[in-house]
């Protein structure tokens, strides 16, 4: 069995051939327990991606003790998606008093008066969530050709390699959004070892910056780019 | 360089496309606690979440022809997720008034996604978790600090550790099984 285990976790890494891919799928349908093996090397995966000092704890440890409980002795896969982390959010509120905010609150502000808001709060997250899953998921999803010039805030690109941005140890990629994506202030998130960043600019579209860079240095970026 | 993950999604989604259910099972398998926790999200209760997911990898595996590869396979299968969960919502008196709800706070924050993406795992659980890999022996905290943390392949990992890669993939698996274990007896037993 053990042997069997360890395919798994390299079929998990993508690490098996197509001969060792075929032979273990065949074992696993017949076997649900390998199944389950599947959804805690995504949420071990999860865990060890994340960094403790900025995850929120929303749930007591009881409730995660019960979460852990229920992958073995009930519903494998609900428990182990209650825990789950594909992001961590890490909002600073402090962005608000740093003039970087744009028109868009009084736009949402009117929005909500409006027969349209629940649409728009729908769009909003719709849009939001997807652009989100996009930069995380889709590699080519950040390697556009933008009209940005980062020279002026020592950036370099390189567009051999994705349009990669990169001054000293610090390397993104960008992307600019023509639609709003229903953010009033930049909002930044960790995903793993990358920052994503989400700047509305002044003239309504939304700059993502992603890839490993300091928040000081993203806010220079968005000075640059409403300048 | 990183093995691409959807390399073996690839792998298994032509093998789904050919009616081999246990490559779809082993898809689902590694999407649903993503999905699950998506859902979730949106209803706020595990039941819907449920039927929801289960509703989704019925879509998906009906709608599979029709993935083409042009994004990554999760981001396929998250958008179908959405769908059914805003229909879902508009079709629940229940949910209206979730949303109108959410459209009174929208001046504070419009967004609810960003529940979505809150943690969830308590940070002292977590705090454990990663205490347990660093007590593991170095060998293997290595081979698998490199493929989790860093997203290195298995041959980028031999090459770093000048072990034959045969050796890395049972580092790699036996870091995991002991943190499975790990979590099972300390997490779980030790109320």
């Amino acid at each position: 069995m053990n042997e069997i285990n360890e395919k798994l976790s390299a079929l998990y890494d993508g690490e098996l051939n197509d001969a060792e891919v075929d032979e273990l799928i065949d074992i696993i349908n017949e076997e649900k327990s390998l199944q389950k093996r599947i959804s805690m090397y995504t949420l071990i995966g999860a865990a060890v991606s994340q960094q403790s000092s900025n995850v929120t704890a929303l749930d007591t440890r009881k409730n995660i003790k019960n979460a852990f409980s229920n992958i073995w002795f009930s519903n494998a896969l609900t428990a182990a998606a209650s825990v789950l982390l594909t992001l961590t959010f890490v909002n600073n509120v402090d962005f608000s008093r740093m003039d970087i905010n744009i028109n868009s609150s009084k736009q949402i502000s009117s929005a909500i008066n409006s027969k349209e808001a629940k649409n728009t709060a729908e769009k909003s997250n719709e849009y939001l969530a997807d652009h989100i899953m996009n930069i995380i998921n889709d590699p080519n999803y950040m390697s556009s050709k933008n009209s940005l010039d980062l020279q002026n805030v020592g950036y370099k690109s390189n567009s051999d390699n994705g349009y990669i941005h990169s001054k000293g140890n610090e390397s993104f990629q960008l992307r600019i959004e023509n639609k709003n994506l229903g953010i009033k202030q930049i909002r930044y998130w960790k995903h793993g070892n990358k920052m994503i960043y989400l700047v509305p600019l002044n003239d309504g579209r939304v700059l993502t910056l992603y890839g490993n860079i300091s928040l000081s240095s993203a806010l220079s970026i968005a000075e640059s780019a409403n300048k | 360089m990183k093995k691409n993950s959807d390399d073996i999604d690839s792998v298994l989604i032509e093998k789904a496309k050919n009616g081999n259910k246990g490559a779809f099972s082993i898809l689902v398998n590694k999407y649903y606690p993503r999905v699950y926790a998506t859902l979730f999200s949106f209803t706020k209760s595990k039941e819907d979440s449920e039927d929801l997911s289960q509703q989704t990898f019925i879509k998906v595996w009906q709608q599979l022809d029709s993935f083409r590869g042009d994004s990554a396979f999760f981001t396929w299968v998250y958008r179908i997720a959405i769908n059914l969960a805003k229909n879902f919502v508009a079709s629940s008196g229940f949910k209206k008034q979730k949303i109108n709800t959410s459209i009174e706070q929208a001046e504070i924050d419009i967004s609810s996604f960003e529940d979505i993406e809150s943690a969830v795992i308590h940070k002292q659980s977590l705090k454990e978790i990663k205490n347990f890999i660093n007590t593991l022996p170095e060998s293997l905290k290595t081979a698998f600090t490199l493929r989790e943390a860093e997203g290195r392949s298995y041959e980028d990992i031999s090459v770093i550790t000048d072990t034959p890669i045969g050796t890395v993939r049972s580092r790699i698996f036996r870091a995991r099984e002991s943190i499975i274990d790990f979590m099972q007896k300390e997490l779980i037993t030790n109320e």
